[in-house]
C-alpha cells in the first residue's frame, strides 16, 4: 500500500555527506523538474563550502505551528508537507524555520518545500535528489545509519556545532 | 532503497544526453500539456544526471521552439511550408559565389555527414562546431599513440590526475572517480585546475595553471621532466606526481579540455606522453558529448578548420542547429555574417544567428530523434529518441532528405582525425597584462555557449548571470567584495559579472562563466593567437 510504503521510509532523511558533495546542484534540479519547477532544495554557500540543504521533516515543526492558512502540515506518518492550495506564500514559515532550510525565492506565491518526493516512496523509490547524486554524497538514511556513518542531516550542520571539513 | 525502474530498461536502446561525453542515458514523462519532468535510467551502477542534463526535457515543449518555417526579415517576414524553404535554401546556398555551412557537432554522426555531403554538393566549405577545446583534445589525441578509457574505466584507478575543472565540466564522470577513491581512499588525487574549484577541494596535491596559451601543457611538461622552469614558484609541488602515478598498480589521468584549441591539442600531447610514460590509462573528457564524432565526421566528409569557414568573404552561410555568434564570438562569427546576402538557419530555437537570418527552419534536437554519436575513440553508443518532436517539426535529416542531399549511408568514424589545419598560433604566451588574465571556465549548471541552457528555467534561476572568480588580491585593488556586481571590460567589450571571491586563488588570473553570449563577446576572440578559448587580458570595474 502506498500509504504504508511512506510510512516505513518517514523515519529516513535525505542526509549529506559532505566529504562527497561536488557542487554540482544536479539535486538541485531534480527537485526543480519533479515537482513542477520549484525546488525544495536549495544550495547555501557557507565560505569553505557551497552546499545543498533540505527540509529535516522535524517532529515538531515550527514552520506547521506558525502557518497562518494552516497550508503546512505534519501528516499522521510524518512528512511535513505545503498544501499547494493553501499556501498563500507569506513567508512566515520561512522565518520561522530553526534551520533555514525553507528559502524566500517564491515561486508563483508559493514557498517550495521538500516533501520527500511522495511519489517515489509510495513507488518504494528514493527521493529524486538523493537517486540523481552522481558521488552518493547525499543518501536517504535512518537516524542509525546517521549516528554510525556520521552523517549529516541536512541543514543540521550550519545550525548545529559540527566543523566544516573534508577527508 | 533502489531505483527499479530503471532495471528494466537496461537492455533497451536509451536516449542520451549529449551535453557531455559522459552520455548519461536519460528518459522523459510528461507531466501536464506542455511539461515533461526528467526521469533517470540507472547506468552503471548508479542513477544520476546532472543539472546541465536535466534541462533537456524543458526543451522538448518549449514556447520558444520555432515551429515554422519563414522567410524575409524585420517585419516582411512570411511562413513558408517547411518543403519551401527547404528548396530556397538548397537554391540560395548552390547559387552562391562562396558558400559556408557550420553544423552543431552535437547532430547525430549520420546527420553530419549527410550535411557534409550536401555542402560539397552545393560547393561550400563546412565544419562542425564543437568546443574549441575539445576539438584540440580530439586532434591532439587522435593523433598520438594513447588508447583512451572512457570513465567508466576510472572505477578501479589507485592513482588519479586530473586535469581541468572535470566536476563542473563532467559531472556525472564523478561517480566513478569516487568509487574509486571509495576503494583506494589514501590514493593520490593530483589534480591541475583553476583555484577553489570543486574539483580542487577533492584533491589531495593541486596546482593552479599559469593562465596562457599551453599553460595547462606547460604544467603537464612539468610533471614529466620534472622542470619548472617558467612556472610559478608553487609549481614546486609537482616534484613527485610523476612517481606517483608510475609506482601505482593502476593509474589514471582524466583530462577535460579547458581553454581553447591551442590549449587542447598541446595538453592531449602532453597527457599521451605522461601516460605512456607512467602506464597510466588516459580518460578524456569533452564538454560537447559528440566532440569526438562531430571531428571524425568533419574529417571523414572533407570539413575545414572553423578559422578556413568562418573568414570574411562568405556570400551565404548556412547554420545548422549552432548559434554562430554565441558559439565563437561575435568577432568571428559576426565577421562572417557581415557580408553574407543570405543567411539561412536550421535549428530548434532561435538564436542570435537566427535573428539575422533571412530563411530559417524549425528542426527537431538531436535528441528527439535516433541516432548514433561517438563520445570518446571506442565509444560509438546508439541512442533512441527522448520524446518525439512537435508536430511538423522535422529532423535535420529530413530537411536534407528533402534537398535531394545523399542521405542514408552511415558516417565512417572509425579512422582517427586527419585534422583540417589549423592556424599558427601567433604571440600565443604570456602577455603583458596591467588588468587580469582571465579565462573562460565550466560551469555545472549552464552549458557550453548558453544557447540551450539558456532557454531553460532552472539555470537561468541558479544562474542568471556570469560568475567571475576573483583572487582576494585582485577584489581588493578593484574594490569589490563577495556577491558585488562588477564590469568586465575585454578587447571585444564588457559584460556584468557576479564577483566570487576565491582564497585559493592566484593573483592577476581569474575564471568567467563561459556560457553566457554577453561573456563570450567580452573575450573579443579572433583567429591571430587568440584563438577562441584561450584567455584574454581584461579589466574589471565597479559596477
Amino acid at each position: 500500500m502506498p500509504d504504508e510504503a511512506v510510512a516505513e521510509q518517514v523515519d529516513r532523511r535525505v542526509v549529506l555527506d559532505l566529504d562527497r558533495c561536488i557542487e554540482c546542484k544536479s539535486c538541485m534540479a531534480a527537485c526543480y523538474y519533479g515537482h513542477g519547477q520549484m525546488a525544495g532544495v536549495q544550495f547555501v554557500d557557507i565560505g569553505p563550502a557551497v552546499l545543498p540543504v533540505v527540509c529535516r521533516q522535524c517532529s515538531d515543526p515550527a514552520c506547521v505551528e506558525v502557518c497562518p492558512a494552516e497550508a503546512m502540515i505534519r501528516d499522521e506518518r510524518g512528512v511535513v508537507a505545503r498544501s499547494v492550495i493553501g499556501c498563500r506564500g507569506c513567508g512566515s514559515c520561512v522565518r520561522a524555520c530553526p534551520f533555514g532550510v525553507l528559502t524566500l525565492e517564491m515561486v508563483g506565491h508559493q514557498v517550495a518545500k521538500c516533501d520527500l518526493c511522495e511519489d517515489r516512496l509510495e513507488r518504494g523509490l528514493e527521493p529524486r535528489c538523493v537517486a540523481v547524486c552522481p558521488t552518493r554524497a547525499l543518501r536517504f538514511a535512518t537516524a542509525e545509519e546517521v549516528e554510525a556513518e556520521g552523517l549529516t542531516v541536512l541543514g543540521g550542520r550550519i545550525a548545529g556545532d559540527h566543523p566544516i571539513r573534508r577527508r | 532503497m533502489s531505483s527499479p525502474e530503471g532495471a528494466a530498461l537496461a537492455t533497451e536502446p536509451a536516449a542520451r544526453c549529449l551535453m557531455c561525453s559522459v552520455g548519461c542515458p536519460v528518459r522523459a514523462t510528461r507531466v501536464g500539456p506542455d511539461q515533461y519532468a526528467p526521469d533517470y535510467v540507472p547506468h552503471a551502477g548508479y542513477a544520476g544526471l546532472c543539472g546541465r542534463g536535466s534541462v533537456l526535457v524543458e526543451l522538448l515543449d518549449h514556447p520558444d521552439r520555432l515551429r515554422r518555417a519563414r522567410r524575409g526579415s524585420g517585419d516582411g517576414t512570411r511562413t513558408v511550408s517547411v518543403e519551401d524553404a527547404a528548396r530556397a535554401m538548397a537554391e540560395a546556398l548552390r547559387g552562391a559565389d562562396s558558400p559556408v555551412v557550420v553544423a552543431d557537432g552535437s547532430l547525430d554522426l549520420d546527420t553530419l555527414a549527410a550535411v557534409g555531403r550536401f555542402a560539397r554538393d552545393a560547393g561550400a566549405r563546412w565544419t562542425a562546431y564543437v568546443p574549441p577545446g575539445d576539438a584540440g583534445l580530439v586532434h591532439g589525441l587522435d593523433a598520438s599513440d594513447a588508447s583512451p578509457v572512457g570513465p567508466e574505466a576510472l572505477a578501479d584507478a589507485d592513482a588519479l590526475l586530473v586535469i581541468g575543472d572535470v566536476f563542473a565540466a563532467q559531472p556525472v564522470a564523478a561517480h566513478w572517480i569516487f568509487r574509486a577513491r571509495d576503494a583506494h581512499p589514501r590514493m593520490p588525487r593530483l589534480v591541475v585546475a583553476g583555484g577553489d574549484t570543486a574539483t580542487a577541494k577533492f584533491a589531495t596535491a593541486r596546482v593552479e595553471p599559469p593562465l596562457e596559451t599551453g599553460g595547462f601543457a606547460a604544467v603537464l611538461a612539468a610533471v614529466r621532466t620534472g622542470r619548472t622552469d617558467g612556472l610559478p614558484a608553487d609549481a614546486a609541488v609537482l616534484a613527485g606526481w610523476k612517481d606517483q602515478l608510475a609506482s601505482a598498480e593502476r593509474p589514471a589521468i582524466v583530462v577535460t579540455a579547458e581553454l581553447g584549441y591551442a590549449d587542447g591539442r598541446a595538453l592531449a600531447d602532453q597527457a599521451a606522453a605522461l601516460a605512456a610514460e607512467t602506464g597510466a590509462k588516459l580518460c578524456p573528457l569533452t564538454a560537447g558529448g559528440n566532440a569526438w564524432g562531430a571531428m571524425r565526421a568533419a574529417s571523414a566528409e572533407g570539413g575545414a578548420c572553423p578559422a578556413e569557414v568562418l573568414r570574411p568573404g562568405a556570400d551565404a552561410v548556412l547554420a545548422v542547429g549552432c548559434d554562430l555568434l554565441s558559439a565563437y564570438g561575435s568577432a568571428i562569427g559576426g565577421s562572417a555574417l557581415d557580408g553574407a546576402t543570405e543567411i539561412l538557419y536550421v535549428g530548434p530555437m532561435a538564436n542570435r544567428t537566427a535573428a539575422r537570418a533571412s530563411l530559417f527552419l524549425p528542426a527537431a534536437f538531436t535528441f528527439e530523434t535516433a541516432g548514433r554519436a561517438m563520445l570518446g575513440p571506442g565509444r560509438l553508443v546508439d541512442f533512441a529518441p527522448l520524446m518525439a518532436p512537435p508536430a511538423g517539426v522535422p529532423s535535420v535529416a529530413r530537411i536534407l532528405d528533402m534537398v535531394g542531399a545523399a542521405g542514408g549511408e552511415p558516417a565512417d568514424v572509425s579512422a582517427p582525425c586527419e585534422a583540417p589545419a589549423m592556424p599558427e598560433v601567433v604571440g600565443g604566451g604570456a602577455e603583458e597584462c596591467k588588468g587580469v588574465v582571465v579565462a573562460p571556465a565550466s560551469d555545472a549548471v549552464q552549458y557550453d555557449d548558453g544557447s540551450v541552457t539558456g532557454r531553460a528555467r532552472w539555470p537561468q534561476a541558479v544562474r542568471p548571470r556570469p560568475v567571475l572568480g576573483l583572487a582576494p588580491a585582485d577584489a581588493e585593488a578593484v574594490g569589490v567584495s563577495e556577491g558585488h556586481t562588477a564590469v568586465l571590460s575585454g578587447p571585444g567589450g564588457s559584460a556584468e559579472v557576479d564577483v566570487s571571491i576565491r582564497p585559493g586563488q592566484r593573483a592577476g588570473q581569474a575564471w568567467v562563466s563561459r556560457g553566457f553570449a554577453a561573456v563570450r563577446d567580452a573575450f573579443g576572440w579572433s583567429w591571430d593567437g587568440r584563438r577562441p578559448g584561450g584567455p584574454v587580458c581584461m579589466e574589471v570595474h565597479q559596477s
